[in-house]
């Protein structure tokens, strides 16, 4: 009895020890604040229009999450977003162009602060658009990057709109075809 | 060769516009991924909209405060409702199978519930002093350091309540702000009430609550059970 009066415990075995991996979220609500941006962001990244990267980002939630578990530490759940986000965009495609146009890469080093990895991206076009030739990479600048109209760019680089149309899909093609080569 | 395919997509993508459905072939897909890279790293251009942030916020809301539905396949009710239909049930099954069954609790429907305060439980603990009752009067605050753990104790309405001195966001070591009855965490200004709730943050996701100690008095000593210091 005087054991049981000191209410002293045991060690008991610990079963099933986890390992902690971060700071969890506390509700649904903090999880959306938190990665509703990244999630748009990446998705627009990968299909450069707004109201698909809405659908997407809107998807991406609606299936994530009802069923997570909100224990879950903040690294498990962007994951588990990016994961998801991985598969909504591959069936978006698969539906939409009966092929992957772009993907998710699945594995990326931990995503700590998903906001701080700059995307390779703008480099990415940087390095294309270096390779083309001056009026390629115009016309690409001015149509892409800067949002001209035909009319515009066409104004602004002294040729017709028939002719700006015409450079636009010629430096398209050989854009691709270099990307092409590059990623090989 | 025909580039309609090409110029339909870039048209409308350079106007803003949703893809259409197409069925490109190698080097047409790629034209349109090179593409979709040129207008993506448009600056600027990525960023949500607020309406359809908050939108979107509503619609989830609607969606997690939903009765749940044990006999239905979970998302068999819900597919209508998302925009792009037809492979959420996939989807999700394809990453939870990726992520792990960890993340994935059945029938778990209580997301929206604030986190509850824990009380510290050790595997092995004793009742250890922490100081004289006489040195805590009635709504008095009275820190203490065991050496494993560390805390605040409070007397209010003739009753006991001891929470953990350490921030539950970094673990900082916190500090009894006693004319405001606060605890305070000198790292990022959380804020923590004697009875360990959250008062303020200015963290994207607020910290947890403080976990409990059981707190006693035992022959005009207060005693806190805390873990057995290691042999």
């Amino acid at each position: 009895m005087i054991r049981s009066e000191r209410e002293e415990r045991r060690p008991q075995p610990v079963a099933g020890l986890q390992s902690v991996t971060g700071a969890a979220y506390p509700d649904w609500d903090a999880v959306y604040r938190d990665n509703v941006t990244w999630v748009y962001r990446l998705m627009y990244g990968k299909v450069g229009n707004q109201p698909d990267a809405e659908d997407l980002t809107a998807e991406v939630f609606m299936t994530a999450l009802k069923p997570l578990r909100v224990s879950a530490s903040v690294p498990e759940v962007r994951k588990y977003l990016r994961m998801t986000a991985r598969t909504v965009l591959a069936s978006y495609w698969g539906d939409r162009m009966g092929r992957q146009l772009t993907t998710i890469e699945e594995d990326v080093p931990e995503v700590i602060e998903p906001e701080l990895i700059a995307s390779d991206a703008p480099d990415k076009v940087r390095r294309l658009l270096q390779r083309l030739p001056d009026n390629y990479r115009r016309i690409l600048e001015l149509r892409f990057l800067q949002a001209f109209s035909v009319k515009e760019a066409a104004g602004q680089m002294g040729v017709s709109v028939a002719n700006a149309k015409v450079l636009q899909y010629r430096a398209l093609r050989m854009a691709a075809q270099s990307g092409e080569e590059a990623s090989l | 060769m025909s580039d309609r395919t090409v110029r339909r997509f870039v048209e409308r993508l350079l106007r803003g516009q949703s893809t259409e459905h197409a069925r490109p072939n190698d080097f047409e897909a790629e034209q349109m991924k090179t593409a979709i890279e040129l207008r993506a790293a448009r600056l600027g251009s990525d960023s949500p909209r607020e309406d359809f942030v908050s939108d979107l916020h509503r619609r989830l809301a609607a969606e997690m405060t939903e009765a749940p539905q044990p006999d239905h396949p979970r998302w068999a009710p819900r597919r209508r409702e998302v925009v792009i239909g037809g492979s959420v049930a996939a989807a999700s099954a394809a990453a939870g199978l990726v992520v792990g069954r960890n993340l994935l609790a059945p029938g778990v429907t209580e997301q929206a519930t604030p986190q509850a305060q824990g009380e510290l439980d050790p595997n092995a603990g004793t009742w250890q002093s922490i100081g004289a009752s006489a040195d805590l009067p009635e709504g008095g605050a009275l820190a203490f350091d065991l050496g494993s753990v560390n805390g605040f104790v409070h007397r209010t309405d003739a009753k006991l309540e001891a929470v953990s001195g350490v921030c539950t966001h970094q673990g900082c070591k916190l500090w009894l702000d006693a004319p405001e009855s606060r605890l305070r965490c000198p790292c990022h200004s959380t804020s923590f009430s004697l009875e360990g709730a959250t008062v303020t943050h200015q963290l994207p996701v607020a910290p947890p609550p403080l976990p409990k100690f059981k707190v006693r008095e035992n022959d005009g000593v207060i005693e806190v059970f805390a873990p057995t210091k290691p042999a």
